[in-house]
């Protein structure tokens, strides 16, 4: 369970250490007030995610107490966040570590 | 309660008895308030406008500059339509609420943030169980349950595959 949960972190970050261009992440923190179901929902809706991968980021989210879930200019993922913040998901701007 | 999906379109159909009717316009005139007149230093404040920067306290201000009023004119107006939708000035034994796709997310981050508001309120801790039996409030708690039900009910609805 731990192995599937933790490969596609590596996958994000490998992927964002090939993009110089792209050094800032939209990180999702777990929150024990929020329905697994309604976190996959805003990630289905918001970010237009299939059902499988909405559901794969947010277990990460509930089981990692955390999740990258966009990588890009800074401008966007302050608007991610912004818009995670009004579906009242805990939410912050970070740059990559990649 | 009654919680069901709309015949031949995409939503959901909330019948909600009167004292439910109730109890949620009263919520969301609560919820209204705290963001009206809630004080950054109130936790249930910070739970619903969250930090964006926590390590950098200058991009944090920055973030709450441009993004605060907007955040809190659309939770306001989240509540605003609950409100009006669950007001019962005739005394209808029931009142029945159709949404569709768009309308049903007010619902949902209304729900939200009244979860979001009340767990703070009743002092939750990880996985949701009261830190300190002191600080429970059953009717605080009762309402953070029920208004996760009546989310849950939704979205079963709405998103089915994750039923």
């Amino acid at each position: 369970m731990t192995q599937t949960i933790e490969r596609p972190e590596v996958e994000q970050e490998t992927r964002t250490a090939l993009r110089p261009d792209l050094p800032w992440q939209t990180i999702v923190w777990d929150d024990p007030v929020n329905l697994m179901t309604y976190v996959s929902y805003v990630f289905r809706t918001h970010f237009g995610f299939t059902p499988d991968e909405a559901e794969r980021r947010m277990l990460l989210v509930h089981h990692e107490g955390r999740a990258v879930v966009a990588s890009g200019p800074r401008e966007s993922m302050e608007a991610h966040v912004e818009a995670m913040h009004g579906y009242g998901l805990q939410a912050t701007v970070q740059r990559s570590s990649g | 309660m009654i919680v069901a999906s709309r015949p031949g379109a995409e939503g959901v159909r909330l019948v909600l008895e009167s004292e439910e009717a109730m109890l949620l316009a009263e919520l969301a005139d609560q919820v209204d308030s705290v963001l009206l007149l809630g004080t950054p230093d109130d936790p249930a404040v910070g739970r619903l406008l969250p930090n964006a920067y926590p390590d950098d306290a200058e991009a944090e201000a920055e973030y709450s500059r441009y993004t605060r009023g907007g955040l809190r004119d659309g939770k306001r107006q989240a509540a605003q339509i609950v409100r009006d939708a669950t007001r019962n000035e005739q005394g209808h034994p029931t009142i029945e609420v159709v949404l569709d796709e768009v309308e049903a997310w007010s619902w949902l981050t209304f729900l939200t943030d009244l979860r979001l508001i009340l767990s703070e309120r009743v002092g939750l801790g990880e996985n949701g169980e009261p830190e300190d039996d002191d600080e429970r409030d059953d009717y605080l708690r009762a309402a953070y349950e029920w208004a996760g039900f009546v989310q849950g009910s939704m979205l079963e609805v709405l998103d089915p595959m994750e039923a």
